[in-house]
């Protein structure tokens, strides 16, 4: 028996390895997500790090072939909410009265031959509006946001990620979409 | 308090508009909401919009990582 105790480890040791070079390799993905959960590099830097330790600790916890991006995003979440609410930042519950063609709307208006078409419309925002507007979204929702149309998780990965149910994704995910445009809109009146 | 198609067309496509583009809606009110589609601009230009911001977003919001936090992160590995 004691001839297959190194084996054990060596064993174990390689699968802890192999593990880590996943974690690595998907660690460009997993700051996509990162860096538009929080509002400065140096946050979704820190925020990186403090995942990874964590998931490197608790590798064992990870079950091989299940999907190694949403885990490791669901330990990043985690850290995230702790973090947020360390902050005392309520969400935001104030009624949003604007309708889902909103933010064309306003933009179409603010055209001055009116009625064109929709590509010229999306040119009046740029990168930087959409990053700041995205920074903008109340964090409950940004989160939702951010795994669902940047981090392309379906609803079902980001209901796991966030230990929330499906249909909270779903309310979340639409007025989170709302936030953004009405965001959107406001950056475009500011610069106007 | 939700409109149907035949109330407020225009309305009822704006309700449905984001499960629309989630390709989340029923059989029926997809129909529905295709049927409007094909024939009204005022609403068609808005779908079209929406998708295309979609796509600005997803694209203005990537940002890659700085190569000297990879090399942080990988010196969180436990050592062999």
């Amino acid at each position: 028996m004691s001839e297959s105790e190194p084996r054990r480890l060596a064993e174990d040791a390689r699968s802890r390895v192999r593990f880590e070079e996943e974690a690595l390799e998907l660690s460009d993905q997993v700051y996509r997500v990162a860096r538009r959960l929080v509002s400065s590099r140096e946050e979704a830097e820190d925020l990186m790090q403090e995942a990874y330790a964590r998931a490197f600790r608790s590798w064992r916890s990870y079950t091989p072939g299940t999907n190694l991006r949403a885990w490791l995003l669901r330990i990043l979440t985690n850290l995230n909410i702790d973090r947020a609410r360390q902050r005392q930042r309520r969400p935001e519950e104030q009624p949003l009265e604007e309708g889902d063609y909103f933010l064309y709307n306003k933009l179409e208006g603010a055209q001055r031959d009116g009625n064109s078409d929709e590509e010229r419309v999306l040119e009046r925002l740029s990168q930087d509006d959409v990053v700041d507007a995205l920074a903008a979204v109340p964090h409950d929702f940004r989160d939702v946001l951010v795994l669902v149309d940047i981090g392309d998780f379906t609803y079902a990965d980001a209901a796991q990620i966030l230990d929330i149910p499906v249909g909270t994704v779903m309310s979340r995910l639409h007025r989170a979409r709302r936030i953004l445009k009405r965001e959107l809109a406001d950056q475009v009146e500011v610069e106007a | 308090m939700t409109v149907g198609f035949e109330l407020d067309p225009c309305a009822k496509c704006e309700e449905v508009m984001q499960p629309f583009l989630d390709r989340i809606l029923d059989d029926t009110e997809r129909a529905e909401a295709e049927r409007h589609l094909d024939k009204c601009g005022y609403c068609a230009r808005r779908y079209r919009f929406e998708e295309s911001l979609r796509r600005f977003v997803r694209h203005a919001a990537v940002e890659s990582m700085p190569p000297a936090l990879k090399q942080k992160l990988a010196a969180l590995r436990t050592p062999l």
